[in-house]
């Protein structure tokens, strides 16, 4: 195995794994465990096959895929329509494959209930005109964690995901996603509510072909020693004209030792093509808190409103009600806690 | 009812407010002129207790009570409401989830029964209609993609629902054309009340004209310089602020 990517490495900048874990616990980590919360509808679940997909991941994917050999695939079979509901109940190495293949669809929800250190690398293939929506909740917990995701989509297919993060001691999210078809979509968003924990976003958006779009919005709110992280690459390639692609990324830090890094970046190699990024870290905003207050609203229940407001729009583009729902108690949990 | 004794007040150490003088009685309505740069927002904040603006020296007495060292949300429960020059848009928080919130808030801090979702939208819908407020502005984002009108429209709402003792309304006539602002003062004048009490801070004596004050007083350089009736407001408008400072030196 390689040395643990350190902050010496460009894109581990804000998210020095040889800091939060040590070397003998990652040689020594099991293989992970999986558990099946729910499924229905046209979701087949099997072990994994001998030769599965291997799309482009990050610097950790290397160890999972070498030392994982076990792990869930799901598929949903041309034109089904499923949803599953994935726990990862136990740390260590791990890995998974999602097919969903031409004109499916799939909701997956992922729970991350371990609470040792994990390192999982995922790949996910949609086939043209497939759908797949994807919740990762990610609870606050104590140890390194770190999920890389390669996500290729084919024509027409769409794949769009949200990340709740509540932090650890580190928590890496990697996406290589790339839009491999006319009219491929990836829509992004998150959000992390950080008191004295850390959350990583890093994504890598390849518009491999003309006319495919990606959307990407996270909200980060950190108090505390918090730390959140939002690297987004979008390279669009020679050709891909038409590509349409826009990041938003936005913080607001609550205590003076809280750090938000946010790091939108594009490279765009085609010509007529649409972009757009923006980042901005700050305070809650002073006259929106005195409008409250004057109000008759207590300081903490008006920081409260105004934490809630910014998060809005990214918990909102979860389109399942059920799931929006518990992520939105989720928040408002961690929105009370923070200091 | 108010009684602002000798009060001094700065903000980020610069002082504004230098020694003012003001008694309001219950039922009355006070109108406070001045020139650009004279502490009339300085007076609306200190009134209201915006952090940042800070007494001095000197007193604000509030139905016997001492205000200094009260929060906003404190003074907001015991009846103050000032109405502001540039109410907030706030995204995400829809105009009736923050009536609401801000209006339970208020009487739990009184102890009072809070009122339910349907008990609120009644209560709202009630007092929107003289206001010409819409359902739909409602369940927009608070004052968010709202016209300049329709925000002062929302604040005297609020001032409705809130039914407060003292209200202080900031520049309400800025940036109204002469619909919104008649839309605006019937509004005001209907809220007022025997046990409520009024500050009118205005630079125009336009507003005068519909919102009708019982004494006028007139800031400069963080000082009451001269008071009267009704009729100084058009002594204002007929000579200008210069002359009257100039007067009064």
């Amino acid at each position: 195995m390689n040395a643990l990517p350190n902050r010496r490495v460009e894109d581990w900048k804000y998210s020095d794994l040889r800091n939060a874990v040590d070397e003998v616990t990652v040689v020594a980590a099991p293989v992970a465990a999986w558990s099946v919360l729910s499924a229905d509808g046209g979701v087949e679940i099997a072990d994994l096959p001998e030769i599965a997909p291997r799309g482009t991941h990050g610097a950790m994917a290397e160890t999972a895929l070498a030392r994982a050999k076990a792990g869930p695939y799901v598929r949903v079979p041309r034109g089904e329509a499923g949803a599953i509901h994935l726990a990862l109940t136990e740390g260590g190495h791990g890995r998974a494959v999602i097919v969903v293949e031409e004109g499916a669809s799939l909701f997956l929800r992922e729970t991350v209930s371990a609470r040792d250190f994990a390192n999982v690398a995922a790949d996910i293939v949609l086939g043209a005109h497939a759908r797949l929506t994807h919740l990762r909740f990610a609870p606050a917990n104590a140890v390194a964690q770190v999920a890389d995701y390669a996500v290729r989509v084919a024509g027409g297919a769409s794949y769009i995901a949200h990340f709740a993060n509540f932090g650890g001691r580190l928590s890496r999210t990697e996406l290589h996603i790339a839009l491999e078809g006319e009219g491929a979509q990836a829509h992004l968003s998150g959000v992390a509510v950080l008191e004295g924990s850390h959350a990583d976003v890093t994504t890598h958006v390849t518009h491999s072909v003309a006319d495919t779009t990606s959307t990407q919005l996270f909200k980060y709110v950190a108090g505390g020693h918090g730390r959140g992280v939002y690297q987004g690459k979008v390279t669009v390639a020679p050709g891909a004209d038409g590509s349409d692609s826009r990041q938003t990324a936005k913080g607001i830090l609550l205590h003076d030792r809280a750090e938000i890094n946010l790091k939108p970046e594009l490279e765009i190699l085609a010509d007529d093509v649409k972009c757009a990024h923006g980042a901005a870290v700050g305070d809650l905003d002073a006259d929106s808190l005195f409008y409250l207050r004057s109000r008759g609203i207590p300081q903490t229940e008006a920081r409260a409103l105004l934490m809630r407001a910014f998060l809005g729009d990214a918990v909102e583009a979860i389109a399942d009600e059920a799931a929006r729902a518990d992520v939105w108690r989720a928040v408002e949990a961690a929105l009370e806690s923070l200091s | 009812m108010l009684e602002i004794k000798d009060l001094h007040a700065a903000v980020d150490g610069k002082e504004i407010l230098k020694g003012l003088t003001l008694s309001v009685g219950a039922g009355e309505v006070h109108a406070i002129m001045g020139p650009n740069g004279s502490g009339k927002s300085t007076l609306s904040y200190v009134l209201a207790g915006r952090e940042g603006y800070e007494i001095t020296s000197g007193t604000i007495r509030y139905n016997g009570e001492d205000l200094a060292g009260m929060s906003p949300d404190q003074r907001a429960a015991r009846g103050i409401f000032l109405a502001m020059q540039y109410p907030v848009e706030i995204p995400g928080v829809t105009t009736l989830t923050f009536l609401k919130t801000a209006l339970n808030a208020q009487r739990r801090a009184r102890g009072e029964k809070e009122v339910d979702a349907v008990g609120v939208l009644r209560l709202v819908r009630e007092k929107a209609k003289a206001l010409q407020i819409s359902e739909e502005m409602l369940k927009r984002a608070l004052n968010v993609g709202f016209s300049g009108g329709e925000k002062k429209r929302l604040e005297i709402l609020q001032m409705a629902l809130f039914e407060p003792k003292l209200a202080i309304l900031d520049e309400t006539d800025s940036g109204l054309d002469i619909d919104a602002l008649k839309l605006v003062a019937d509004g005001v004048n209907a809220l007022r009340r025997p046990d409520r009490a009024m500050l009118v801070i205005t630079h125009y004596q336009r507003l005068l004209d519909y919102i009708v004050p019982d004494r006028v007083h007139v800031l400069s350089a963080g000082r009451i310089i001269k008071e009267g009736g009704k009729e100084l407001a058009h002594e204002l408008e007929a000579k200008g602020y210069a002359q009257i400072v100039k007067d009064a030196a």
